[in-house]
């Protein structure tokens, strides 16, 4: 097994947020699931007074007639259409606020992946962005004051970032790095410059238009929960220059097996020198012709996925005609059926907050986010609560010596 | 003078110990209202029964016929007059945790050389633990059930329990014996080079002997400076010496034994055998990346130690990392299959949401 894959496999990347296509829908469609039954649970138990307070009242029209009647929810394609418009908002508002790329691709991975195990009918994708974007310049060694931050935003106080923070954490599992294929470019672009018969100027054009590409097009889709950084570097490559990613990877895997009589021909003693101590069935395993097919169907497989989202469909995803025609129909269902507890972020964090302090008997939390293992009511139970705590005031209440004379 | 009661008999004399909680003027026994003002040599007794105070005079009245029940309302223990003493604490909640501590210590009484790995070791001390928590604070019906626990096993492991009392007592004692020895050996060092300074003073006592004997029988006096300048530089010598012999004899205590060397782990890797060299790759001379070259001659990044090769290495690195990866087969059959068994499995399974890691 190649080291380098070895490493990339210890990533939480890896380990926690990567996916094949079914599990992702599964997962999403599980979300949407939950989310539906928790909404209609909370709005069918207290129709009255939230319609009375929550701002969901000014779109809840039609509720009027009959409250019992449940709201039609969004369906997981339709949620996934909204969090890629959000998505997209994501990048306009990293531009707007001129963060670097690398800040506004990992605002842009956790803002999808919060939206895996969450729904989106659940926490409020406007407020999310701006936390995601607050919390990737903190992820990314960039500290913004959070005043300014939220000035530029046009947003009045801090509490409207600060109190979706942490809820962010736990829905992106506390993974907070995030590897991106910028860095890995610029590795293949001096590897390329390394053959020595491709001309520079061809190169630097690919690189450009590569780094464009990756600037859009695997953040606004699921690039990142299905490929790796290297493999979405190469199809960004590819599509700005097949020829220069096939040769790549012509180059990286060029190991053929020996011919017994020729023996001296092998090309590769020389050019790997870590592997050049292995048996062939190694090196085959990490450089030959079997593993470069499966690479290049791969970066296939990549290639076409950023294809369909190239970095001129920024101005579709920004256009009004587009927000018009097929988004606002589905904000407008949002607006009916999102969650009337955890819509306004601050008075949940103020509720969940009160919830401690005057905490009796425990379990009094309810259901904790709409889904996934990343709820805070799951969180205590991993924590053990503070039990033991709570046992010891007890006992001191009760005498253990008897009642006094 | 108010009427002084008994003396205490001499048994219960040695029963108790003096109170460390000093006395104050209002202490008041809870059963028969004197107040030390009245009596000066009030103690405050208790019985671990029910940890109920009362003073020495109300002790002796009550159960000095035998077994009766404590006087508290409520209370129906049958109280003895043998079990009564003196509280170490001033809170008794206290004194009564560390009766019960010391009680589930003499059952529970292995050392961590019983185990073989130190979780199991944390593991058992976290059951002892919460043994002793329910015994202490655990309400009525926890409480039974732990005791009812720690007299189970106390029944079932009398003779490993004794054994390893025995062996705490022998360790105890050797670690005392060691103590002795290393006293004796300090002392013996100490008296030797009491015994050495001795001579050396009785030694330069001769010398002046024989040097005042030599300028008495040199003819001028000449010699006899030399002789004293000799009789110095030998001094110093003999100081020095003595000084590194010192520097010698001392010895550190409290080092701990050495346990036997760790073999067959081999040594310590901070890494978790992740291995470092590239296998797709090569490193070296001939990478370079226009956008980065322009840096190297700048004052701000040279200054700071910025490593070029540090930054080629780890773009490489991202460059190749993962392209081997595949993460559709390995996140729904697993690392490490061939594409054959990969595309076998997947035929097999119909349903993918079982492997999910997220679920």
């Amino acid at each position: 097994m190649a080291t380098e894959d070895a490493r990339y496999r210890q990533s939480s990347q890896f380990r926690l947020w990567s996916f094949s296509p079914s599990q992702l829908g599964a997962m999403r469609e599980k979300a949407n699931l939950l989310a539906r039954a928790s909404i209609s649970e909370r709005l069918l138990s207290a129709p009255r007074s939230n319609s009375a307070s929550a701002p969901t009242s000014n779109a809840n029209t039609p509720d009027a007639d009959g409250t019992s009647t449940l709201p039609e929810f969004l369906t997981p394609s339709e949620e996934a259409l909204l969090v890629t418009f959000y998505t997209s908002e994501l990048l306009r508002a990293g531009d707007h606020a001129e963060m670097a790329d690398e800040i506004k691709a990992t605002a842009a991975a956790f803002f999808r992946r919060f939206y895996i195990t969450n729904s989106i009918m659940t926490y409020p994708p406007q407020e999310m962005l701006i936390v995601a974007l607050f919390f990737g310049c903190k992820a990314e060694g960039s500290f913004p004051r959070i005043t300014d931050f939220v000035k530029n935003f046009g947003r009045e106080s801090p509490e409207e970032v600060l109190a979706g923070e942490f809820l962010l954490c736990q829905g992106i599992r506390f993974a907070f790095d995030v590897k991106h294929p910028f860095r890995a470019l610029r590795g293949a672009v001096m590897d390329l410059r390394r053959i020595g018969d491709i001309e520079h100027t061809r190169i630097d054009s690919a690189e450009r238009r590569a780094r464009e590409i990756l600037r859009f097009s695997p953040l606004i889709t699921d690039a990142y929960f299905h490929y790796t950084p290297s493999q979405i570097m190469l199809a960004a490559l590819s599509l700005a220059d097949r020829g220069l990613a096939e040769r790549l990877i012509q180059e990286t895997f060029h190991f053929v097996h020996p011919q017994p009589n020729s023996g001296a021909g092998t090309p590769m003693a020389t050019d790997t020198p870590s592997a050049s101590s292995l048996p062939d069935s190694d090196i085959a395993t990490i450089i030959g012709p079997v593993i470069r097919d499966k690479v290049l169907g791969t970066v296939e497989a990549c290639r076409d996925m950023l294809s369909k989202e190239p970095p001129e469909r920024r101005e579709h995803w920004s256009s009004k005609v587009t927000y018009k025609a097929q988004l606002q129909p589905i904000r407008k269902k949002l607006n009916k059926c999102r969650d009337p507890d955890r819509w306004n972020l601050v008075e949940l964090q103020r509720s969940r907050r009160e919830q401690v302090l005057n905490k009796s008997g425990g379990g009094s939390d309810d259901g904790g986010s709409a889904a996934g293992p990343a709820g805070p009511s799951k969180d205590d139970d991993v924590f053990g609560g503070d039990i033991k705590r709570r046992k010891v005031a007890k006992g001191a209440m009760d005498d253990p010596f008897g009642g006094a004379l | 003078m108010p009427p002084k009661p008994a003396a205490p008999g001499a048994p219960a004399r040695n029963l108790f110990h003096p109170l460390p909680i000093p006395p104050s003027a209002d202490d008041m026994c809870p059963v028969c209202k004197t107040i030390r003002y009245l009596n000066r040599d009030m103690e405050f007794l208790i019985n671990p029964e029910c940890y109920h105070t009362m003073c020495l005079n109300c002790v002796n009245r009550l159960f000095t016929d035998g077994p009766n029940q404590c006087p508290y309302a409520g209370c129906s223990r049958t109280l003895r007059r043998k079990g009564f003493r003196s509280a170490f604490f001033g809170d008794l909640a206290v004194e009564r945790e560390v009766d019960v501590r010391r009680r589930v210590a003499a059952v529970f009484n292995r050392v961590e050389d019983d185990f073989e790995t130190a979780r199991d070791w944390d593991n058992y001390l976290q059951m002892v633990e919460d043994l002793t928590f329910d015994l202490v604070h655990g309400t009525g019906e926890k409480r039974g059930e732990a005791e009812k626990v720690l007299v189970r096993w106390e029944g079932e492991h009398k003779g490993e329990i004794e054994r390893n009392r025995r062996a705490g007592r022998e360790r105890e004692e050797q670690a005392r014996r060691r103590m002795g020895l290393e006293k004796d050996a300090a002392r013996e060092r100490r008296v030797a080079a009491l015994r050495e300074v001795e001579e050396e003073r009785r030694e330069r006592a001769a010398s002046k002997e024989a040097e005042l004997d030599g300028i008495a029988a040199a003819p001028d006096g000449r010699g006899g400076v030399q002789l004293k300048r000799r009789g110095q530089v030998v001094r110093a010598v003999e100081a020095a010496a003595a000084a590194t012999a010192e520097v010698g004899r001392l010895s550190i205590r409290g080092l701990k034994e050495k346990g036997k060397p760790r073999g067959a782990e081999g040594p310590y890797d901070p890494f978790g055998g992740v291995d470092f060299a590239p296998s797709r790759y090569r490193l070296g001379e001939g990478l370079a990346h226009p956008q980065v070259d322009k840096y190297r001659f700048d004052q701000g990044h040279v200054t700071g130690g910025y490593s070029f090769e540090e930054w080629t290495a780890r773009a490489m690195y991202e460059a190749f990392a993962g392209l081997g990866v595949f993460v559709e087969d390995e996140k729904e059959a697993g690392i490490g299959l061939s594409s054959r068994e990969i595309a076998t499995i997947a035929s097999g399974i119909a349903a993918v949401g079982d492997k999910m890691e997220l679920d």
